[in-house]
């Protein structure tokens, strides 16, 4: 059964219709049982989707995954992270993209600059420090190949120094206020923008060799 | 005899028109050069390119793949410029090196990967994916999910809705006329510039390091701010009322402050935040 | 952001740490995040695309979300946030796909669907019964009735106008009606 009235009972379910349309179709749903029916088991079909239940696959997938992000895994573990620190009960993490918000909505305490300057921030530096090396040695393997013509060469170092440049502001803010949530996820996010643009510049490098 | 040769030597055309199926994707591939595609009404796909002799254009139809690829005796192929005519709902995978690529009218996906070029899109729905590397890159018209990527140049979208995410790092952003819930929009050295929609329940994130914010706040927005800089001011037109603030951070919310308020995150580093209603941002511009 | 069926988005503190833990690159950590969520995952992808594909879907889907973690910034809970992630990619894998086109017209395959068989061993389920909508109205189903995705949403998504969002929601619930006691 389709017409005008019918046609538009799903919108009339959803609350879509403007409210002379609806007035209208109320006034309709009045005098007709059809119309009545349908749209009832039009509600049935709406709630009986909101109750599908999920259900996992049949195998098991995570072995597949494990595979594919093992090697980002790796250099995942090698990129910086900004200082981390586990208090006992409480988590305060500072990751590569800023979490900093994880501190504010549980009303956590920020512990001081000196705990925050330990070992996990200067072993986060030191493998970045590693994970930058190993990007750049890439990059310049592609440049003295000629992999990369002169232009794209430019543009990157351009951008790469705009990137340095923004990092040295950071660390000199930092340097000066060391507890500052907001200044360690700008420096945070802007080392990582420096990583996602020395692997983008060493995946042309070694697409074009 | 000798005004033949020449013809030859420096100048060959290719032109062909293909019988597609419906539901074929258009890949070309083109290491230097432009391509240019425009929508037009056929069913069937044109493929005009200006390419010297000594390269080859393949026009190759597998499956539901039309693929256009600039083939060279050469190690390296010159040049070569493609006009193509295809269908508006034909989903587009266009692909080059040093290559301009302008698209225009598409009614389908589209997929631009250039790296020393400029990308032109007018058009484009479903998934509108757009990346240069040394390269302005201009969208106009589109819908769906939108991603905008460059490393050395400007950004702009006009006129465009959905999930939108640009980024650049020596560049500008400028969001104009944008109907969206989601918007992500980075750059390290250079503004950005937003004047679009707030919904409820979106989520706004703006950021630089050298440059300045410019958001144009429509007047029945609902929304909760939150300003972070370093060394740069907040430049606001109307007043604000500031509700929570740290060092560097400060929050502050517009219109009806509920569970439904739109998040606004807007980050500069060193560069000013100016907020401004949208009509005052046609101002600022012709000043 | 659309709100999700109740149960979606709520986050442990356990899931906070897992999350932070797994974006500074602890593979145990995201192992736990998927098996929390594999679940709903493979069950949208099962039903947007296929059963004979959703396995890929949802191990792309979880190798993206580790690619990505980086960006999640919190706002959301992980799970909605990973719900549309999953939501964005199989709509994406399936604009590349060259095995099926999508169809936004109201065809006739809708108003000839099977009528019940009487068979038991032939009968459809409702979810067997969603798989056989034609595409465009099997997506507009279940981003709007089972995911909660409002209609201007799904249009943006999809490449679509509301109004035809609105259309196949409703030719898919007419199809729908006759398979909801299985």
């Amino acid at each position: 059964m389709r017409d005008q009235w019918s046609d538009q009972l799903s919108d009339y379910l959803d609350d879509e219709l403007g409210r002379p349309e609806r007035e209208a179709l109320d006034a309709h749903l009045t005098g007709c049982v059809s119309c009545r029916v349908l749209l009832e088991e039009l509600r049935r079909v709406h709630a009986r989707a909101g109750m599908l239940r999920d259900e996992p696959p049949d195998r098991d997938l995570w072995p597949g995954i494990s595979r594919k992000i093992a090697p980002a895994q790796a250099r995942r573990a090698l990129v910086f992270s900004v200082p981390q620190l586990l208090a006992a009960g409480v988590a305060l993490m500072l990751v590569s993209g800023g979490t900093a918000w994880l501190a504010g909505r549980r009303g956590a305490p920020v512990v001081g600059p000196s705990a925050m300057l330990a070992t996990p921030a200067s072993k986060g530096e030191a493998s970045y420090a590693a994970a930058i090396a190993q990007l750049e040695a890439a990059l310049d393997a592609g440049r003295t190949s000629s992999a990369l013509d002169s232009t794209t060469v430019r543009a990157l170092e351009h951008s790469l120094a705009t990137i340095d440049s923004a990092i040295q502001d950071a660390r000199q803010a930092l340097a000066a206020d060391p507890a500052s949530a907001y200044l360690n996820h700008h420096l945070a996010d802007t080392m990582r923008r420096k990583l996602e643009l020395l692997r983008q510049a060493s995946a042309l490098a070694t697409a074009r060799t | 005899m000798l005004a033949v040769l020449a013809v030859f030597a420096f100048g060959q055309q290719t032109d062909t028109t293909v019988t597609v199926p419906p539901g074929t994707r258009l890949e070309v591939t083109n290491p230097s050069g432009n391509i240019v595609v425009k929508a037009w009404t056929q069913k069937n796909v044109r493929v005009h390119a200006d390419h010297e002799a000594a390269d080859l254009v393949q026009v190759t139809l597998e499956g539901t793949v039309l693929r256009v690829k600039t083939a060279s005796r050469r190690t390296s192929p010159r040049e070569v410029n493609y006009i193509i005519s295809a269908p508006a709902g034909m989903a587009l995978s266009l692909t080059g090196v040093k290559t301009d690529i302008d698209v225009d009218g598409s009614q389908a996906p589209v997929t631009i990967e250039t790296v020393n070029g400029e990308v032109n899109c007018r058009g484009g729905s479903g998934l509108v994916s757009l990346k240069s590397v040394d390269g302005e890159i201009a969208l106009q018209q589109a819908k769906g999910r939108i991603e905008i990527s460059t490393v050395n140049d400007d950004i702009s979208a006009t006129d465009v809705s959905g999930e939108l995410s640009a980024s650049t790092v020596s560049g500008d952003i400028e969001l104009r006329n944008v109907e969206s819930a989601s918007v992500e929009a980075s750059t390290v050295s250079g503004e950005v510039t937003y004047a679009g929609s707030i919904s409820d329940g979106g989520r706004y994130h703006f950021a630089t390091h050298n440059g300045d914010v410019t958001f144009a706040v429509p007047e029945k927005a609902n929304a909760t701010i939150s300003i972070s800089t370093f060394n740069g001011d907040l430049d606001a037109s109307f007043p604000v009322n500031v509700a929570g603030a740290s060092k560097h951070r400060f929050t502050f919310s517009i219109g009806v402050a509920t569970g439904r308020a739109a998040r606004v995150e807007i980050e500069t580093f060193n560069g000013d935040i100016k907020l401004r209603r949208p009509s005052e941002l046609d101002e600022d511009d012709n000043e | 952001m659309t709100e999700l069926s109740p149960g979606v988005g709520v986050e442990t503190d356990a899931e906070t740490a897992d999350v932070a833990l797994a974006a500074s690159g602890d593979g145990r950590a995201f192992e736990r995040l998927y098996r929390a969520h594999v679940g709903r995952i493979h069950s949208l992808a099962r039903r947007m695309a296929g059963p004979e594909v959703a396995d890929d879907l949802t191990q792309d889907v979880f190798v993206r979300a580790w690619d990505k973690l980086g960006t999640f910034r919190g706002e959301a809970a992980f799970g909605s946030w990973l719900y549309r992630l999953a939501v964005n990619l199989i709509l994406g894998k399936r604009q590349t796909r060259n095995s099926e086109r999508v169809h936004f017209d109201a065809g006739a395959s809708l108003e000839t669907a099977p009528a019940m068989a009487t068979e038991p061993e032939l009968t459809l389920d409702f979810e067997d019964a969603i798989a056989r909508l034609p595409d465009g109205a099997r997506q507009v189903f279940v981003l709007h009735d089972v995911a909660g995705y409002k209609h201007e949403e799904i249009a943006a998504l999809l490449g679509i106008v509301p109004g035809t969002s609105k259309s196949q929601l409703h030719h898919a619930r007419m199809a729908l009606r006759g398979y909801l006691e299985r």
